[in-house]
């Protein structure tokens, strides 16, 4: 059969022209490998389109047309006349509330946004797809293998936001993403003695990296107070035990001292003395530091007690003493998965997770529907498996591919839930999107119909894109079919 | 059934295999567990959560149940199931859910075969407007439509909920059904069309078993997306006709995670479609998935 | 409060939604707006005996008013829903009134709005929000309330309460059953581990705090991730120390952001925000707690803060979420005051109003403003009333006594959440205007800019 006689009516209409793909086998795409690729013998004798009479047509797609008609097309050309009007629809001021969208760095920052998502989503989601329906071809339990995949679609997207506010906790006694950090962490760096103690700030201030440097220069010889607080009495090791005070003549080459938690447990006691009830803080490294060259002269760990003694030094001399900072290192807190920088990628995870699948479910389809012959012909051909897959199986998955692919960047310009939900308030700003953008301004507060609006009827350009590469796909399916 | 359809030889070796052949049984397996706990982890935190008390869930991780197992409780769910309304809202989901479904598929694959096969003026074009009808948010036409619902009368009721589910439903059905359709080989339709069936007889004899797989996945998403939809019903449905996820919705208090509440209404939720699915398992989990429509 | 809790997507779309509705649908009559929870119950029958307690002799005075109904709309459901009805009860018993209740929670201004405007409205409604209640009164389509009703508010009410009804020198609403957002809430054992009193002024709080912060406790913990918890913040602060004259011009934007005083408030909240030592997780820590995780995590085993601001409600949170008891494990002290004035509630509630002025509708309010009215749900916990008559003794426990003691003792100097009075894209929207404009603050400490960026988002907004 040609044009002319499938299509009299459509000249100078090329898309509307002629009857769909004449595909030889279930999903071919258009480099379809091979197979009949020319008139189908039985093409001829078939029944012109042009026979279906106008009733039949009417009745395949009335009943949808009209539904689509109340629900969907009339709000949406609804939303674009509202989109021309200020906030509560009464007064027309035309292109205002686009020219308001382009000029507020909130749009733009969500636009930016926007494009991330489209640009990662999608494709991650449709790779991860291809490669869970592939594996589950191969194993044995393929169908709890799937069922688990599936899963997350299975759960509603609120329960998924709570989810992942669980999964995201900073906490890492509270969220499973932190609780691995730290534990990887820990393992190859673990945690110092006394986390977060400090000296009080008139004897000593603090040097670079977090280390201490004591206020006053000590000659050797002379004897050394270092009351630290900033942690628990009930944090002490077990063996700490009663402070006390450094011997009152320490050898001339020598500086002793004690480093003590200064605060007793229920409070009371005087600041920076030894009063009874504090306890020493054993294990503690104090170094002494030459004030001349800048140099550590010598250094020692703390006795149960907190006394320390620092030998070897020069008799007569200046030192200043040092607290390093490994012995007050904060432990690990994990990652601020939703703190600014990684709020995006991290509400990104949490729809792969959930969306993953969807492309396994809708490939696996695809799979399915594969005639085995052209694989086993290509075979005897003498073709091997990685030929076969990269020139017969993703050609022929292509349209499914695609299906896929365009269903997810249209869901991704318009996600909203995971976002608005996961997103804690500080950083929603730095993880919004256009359609959250475009709630928060119409009802969550705006209360402005019109520059909403305006943001939807831009969502309706963003998808232009992927309409366009439609129109192409259904041109080259005509060109190949014909 | 006079068509005939690809048959696979018995015997043969899944495509799937011969794909990943290069991949050795263990690296593969390890490969899918290490995928299937990350994809597992997070639900299962939601699962035992729903077995703590909110003390316990905001005290310590979900984890800490293997070491503390007399944490688990049922209170969860005993709490839910209080709620006297729950049932009946259970009965509204299932009202809602099976007609929201069976209508988009019903109408989605009539308008996908149209598009498809039956030539037509500007047909192209309106499919293109289609599926660019699947980038309208919902909250655009909440407005709208409850004005409509307002003047059918029909605000509030079961019948409104469903048209608007099934109007958000089509496009993404008719998209999906179309490209699949438009796959089955052409002299199959001929072959019936010469024996003299009508448009309908290609429809229901050819075009549903070939299409089935994708039907068949249309149908799972669309049973649940409507099954877990909370916008849409919050807003169109009322006391008498509200679903489980309105009813969960109003238990929860105005402070406090709610977790206690939200977790064990997420695994009743679940519920139903997991039964469904097992029920059904012979169609959906072997002929969908592990594609036994290929003979 | 219904404005104010957006933690819940859904509710806060239906919040939205439902208003764009009343935009949209002002001129349709018949049919319900969207009320999704709403449920309705009845005192007409089966009540009496509930309400025996009431009927000791003294009470309010009210008229026999068989076969008259009253139709009551108000946010409450569930417990809440329950407790109010021994409220009505009691109403029925001393005058054999039918009365009906509607609950529509965050809803219910929209479902009062459209009733009023397509007929059916109920005859008293209590409504959260006193600028819908300033609107409907200058739109003409509430009533002020009677002389008897007036009196009873004279006898019950310190002044301030009148004055917050009030609109045009008419007294159109009183509040019936209040919320105090001046609760500072402590963990005991973590103040008794350092020694520490609760403090009563802003610098005893700071030095308190470095107490703790010696003894290894982090002493505060900041729900920064909800933007409106650090408002209230800002709000006890400036109001104890501008004053609730000029409390009341900010709340109206007479004055500006960039006013000496928002700042001076600003940086008086600098020695906790701009301190890492303070604050649970410091500053980028706390803007990922939320308010719900500021709380629990302040009471939880091992607790990660000493205290934690926010309102009466947080100790809700505390029972339904902790192991912690209130009044031993977890208890409060006032805001501490960070200027002179020291006896201050910055707080919210549920104020009654009405539709018409038949005496049913007027005795069902003046009853709602007598004692016996608040004893009847006040007896059953998570109540607060702001009528001096109303017995300590009545409160369920100590924690709730001291709560309804403050809010009494304030009296003229209560003043309502000012970020709840502000139009909403500045007071009640996540991520942007004041919440953002904190939130901010909180992370970079930068006091004039921050009063800056507040003024400019002020401008933007269409204040009352």
């Amino acid at each position: 059969m040609d044009d002319s006689l499938s299509a009299p009516s459509a000249a100078g209409d090329p898309p509307a022209a002629g009857p769909p793909s004449p595909i030889a086998h279930p999903l071919a795409g258009p480099s379809g490998p091979s197979g009949p690729s020319g008139p189908h013998p039985l093409a001829g004798h078939g029944r012109s389109p042009l026979r279906i009479p106008v009733r039949v047509r009417a009745g395949f797609l009335i009943p949808a047309a009209v539904i689509l008609l109340g629900i969907i097309i009339w709000p949406a050309v609804d939303s674009i006349w509202l989109s021309l009007h200020n906030h509560d629809g009464s007064k027309w001021v035309g292109l205002h509330n686009y020219k308001t969208l382009f000029s507020d760095q909130a749009t733009l920052k969500a636009l930016k946004n926007n494009v991330i998502w489209v640009v990662c989503a999608p494709t991650i989601a449709c790779a991860l797809g291809l490669m869970f329906a592939l594996l589950s071809e191969k194993i044995r339990w393929s169908t709890a293998f799937k069922a688990v995949i599936f899963m997350p679609m299975a759960i509603s997207f609120l329960a998924a936001g709570v989810i992942f506010e669980l999964v995201y906790q900073q906490d890492p006694n509270q969220g499973v993403a932190n609780a691995v950090a730290v534990g990887i962490h820990d393992t190859f760096a673990p945690s110092s003695k006394y986390p977060g103690a400090h000296p009080r700030t008139d004897t000593a201030k603090p040097a670079a990296a977090g280390s201490f440097t004591s206020v006053k220069t000590y000659t050797a010889g002379s004897v050394v107070q270092l009351p630290l607080v900033g942690i628990q009495a009930a944090k002490l090791p077990g063996k700490a035990a009663q402070a006390a005070a450094p011997s009152a003549a320490p050898a001339p080459d020598q500086i002793e001292g004690t480093v003590w938690l200064d605060i007793i447990y229920g409070g009371g006691g005087t600041p920076n003395h030894i009063d009874t009830g504090k306890k020493g803080m054993p294990g503690i490294s104090v170094k002494a530091i030459d004030t001349a060259t800048g140099k550590s002269a010598g250094s020692a760990s703390a006795h149960n007690d907190g006394t320390f003694t620092i030998k070897g030094l020069k008799p007569g001399a200046g030192y200043a003493l040092e607290i390093p900072a490994s012995n007050f290192a904060q432990p690990y807190r994990g990652i601020q998965w939703l703190g600014p920088s990684l709020v995006t990628p991290a509400i990104i995870a949490s729809y792969l997770w959930i969306w993953a699948g969807f492309a396994m479910v809708l490939i696996a389809a695809g799979l399915a529907s594969i005639p085995r012959e052209l694989q086993e012909a290509a075979r005897v051909d003498g073709a091997n498996e990685r030929q076969i897959f990269r020139r017969i199986t993703v050609p022929l998955l292509a349209p499914v591919l695609l299906v896929v692919l365009v269903t997810q960047i249209i869901n991704v310009l318009k996600v909203f839930d995971l976002v608005y939900v996961i997103a804690p308030g500080s950083t929603l700003p730095d993880a919004n999107v256009l359609a959250v953008h475009m709630w928060s301004v119409s009802f969550g507060g705006g209360q402005d119909q019109g520059l909403g609006s305006a943001i939807g009827v831009f969502l309706y350009i963003l998808v232009l894109p992927a309409m366009y590469f439609n129109i192409r796909r259904l041109r080259t399916e005509k060109k190949e079919g014909r | 059934m006079s068509v005939t359809r690809p048959v696979a030889v018995p015997g043969q070796v899944p495509l799937g295999t011969r794909v990943a052949k290069r991949l050795t049984g263990g690296a593969l397996y390890i490969i899918v567990l290490v995928v299937g706990v990350i994809w597992l982890i997070p639900t299962l935190g939601l699962f035992i959560s729903s077995f703590r008390k909110a003390s316990d869930i905001t005290g310590s991780g979900w984890w800490t149940v293997f070491t503390h197992p007399a944490q688990l409780t049922f209170k969860d769910y005993t709490d839910v199931f209080s709620n006297k309304g729950i049932i009946q809202s259970l009965w509204n989901t299932v009202l809602i859910t099976v007609p929201a479904t069976a209508l988009v598929v019903l109408l989605g694959s009539l308008a996908a075969y149209a598009f498809a096969w039956i030539d037509f003026r500007g047909r192209d074009w309106l499919f293109v407007v289609v599926v660019g009808l699947m980038v309208v948010p919902i909250q655009v036409a909440l407005l709208p439509v409850a004005a409509l619902y307002r003047n059918l009368h029909i605000f509030g009721s079961i019948v409104g909920v469903v048209l608007f589910h099934v109007g958000f439903g089509l496009p993404f059905a008719i998209y999906l059904l179309r490209n699949f359709f438009a796959a089955i080989p052409r002299e199959l339709l001929e072959a019936t069309r010469m024996e003299g069936g009508s448009e309908w007889t290609i429809f229901r004899k050819v075009i549903v078993p070939l299409g089935l797989p994708a039907i068949a996945s249309l149908a799972i998403f669309q049973f649940l997306w409507v099954w877990n939809d909370l916008l849409v019903a919050l807003v169109f449905s009322n006391a008498k006709t509200q679903p489980l996820t309105v009813a969960l919705q109003s238990n929860m208090r105005q402070f406090g995670s709610n977790i206690d509440i939200l977790a064990p209404g997420a695994f009743l939720s679940l519920s139903v479609p997991l039964v469904v699915f097992f029920a059904f398992q012979r169609y959906f989990v072997q002929g969908l998935m592990a594609g036994s429509v290929k003979g | 409060m219904g404005a104010r809790s957006p933690r819940f997507l859904p509710a806060a779309i239906a919040v939205g939604l439902a208003s764009g509705l009343a935009l949209a649908g002002c001129s349709s009559s018949s049919s319900k707006p969207a009320a999704p929870g709403t449920s309705e119950s009845s005192a007409s029958s089966a009540s009496s005996a509930a309400s025996s307690s009431s009927s000791a002799g003294a009470g309010t005075a009210l008229p026999d008013l068989s076969g008259k109904s009253i139709q009551v709309l108000a946010e409450w459901s569930g417990e809440e829903q329950k407790a109010f009805q021994k409220v009505m009860d009691a109403f029925h018993a001393k005058t054999h009134a039918s009365i009906s209740y509607q609950g529509a929670g965050d809803q219910t201004v929209t479902v009062l709005k459209s009733k009023l405007a397509g007929g059916g409205a109920p005859d008293v409604a209590l409504v959260a929000q006193p600028g819908a209640i300033a609107q409907l009164a200058q739109a003409g389509q509430i009533k002020p309330l009677s002389d008897n009703v007036l009196t009873a508010i004279d006898a019950n009410y310190a002044q301030g309460w009148k004055t917050l009804g009030t609109v045009n020198g008419k007294v159109y609403s009183i509040m019936f059953k209040a919320a105090n957002k001046s609760t500072f809430w402590y963990n005991t054992a973590q103040f008794d581990q350092a020694g520490v009193q609760a403090p009563k002024t802003w610098d005893d709080f700071v030095k308190a705090a470095g107490t703790l912060s010696d003894a290894g406790i982090t002493p505060v913990s900041v729900g920064g991730a909800d933007g409106w918890t650090l408002t209230d913040w800002f709000e006890n602060v400036y109001l104890s120390q501008a004053g609730p004259e000029m409390y009341d011009k900010l709340a109206h934007h007479q004055i500006k952001w960039t006013d000496p005083s928002v700042s001076k408030a600003l940086t008086t909240l600098k020695q906790l925000f701009g301190n890492d030592k303070l604050m649970s997780g410091g500053k980028s820590g706390a803007l990922q707690i939320d308010f719900n995780t500021s709380v629990t995590q302040t009471f939880t085993a091992p607790p990660k803060a000493a205290m934690v601001y926010e309102g009466d409600f947080a100790g809700s949170v505390i029972t339904s979420t902790t192991k912690a008891k209130l009044g031993t494990d977890a208890k409060f002290f006032p805001f501490p005051a960070a200027g002179s004035l020291a006896n201050f509630v910055v707080g919210g509630g549920d104020a009654a109003l009405a539709t018409n002025d038949n005496p049913a509708t007027m005795a069902f309010i003046q009853f709602l403003a007598s004692p016996e009215a608040a004893e009847a749900w006040a007896s059953a916990g998570g109540f607060l009333s702001p009528d001096k008559n109303v017995p300590l003794s009545t409160y369920p426990d100590d924690t709730t006594k001291a709560e309804a003691q403050m809010l009494v003792q304030a009296g003229d100097n209560f003043r309502f959440d000012m970020s709840d009075q502000a139009p909403a894209g500045f007071g009640g929207t996540k991520g942007a205007g004041e919440w953002k404009d904190l939130q901010d603050f909180l992370n970079s400490g930068d006091v004039n800019a921050a009063a800056a960026q507040l003024e400019k988002d002020a401008a933007k907004e269409t204040w009352q």
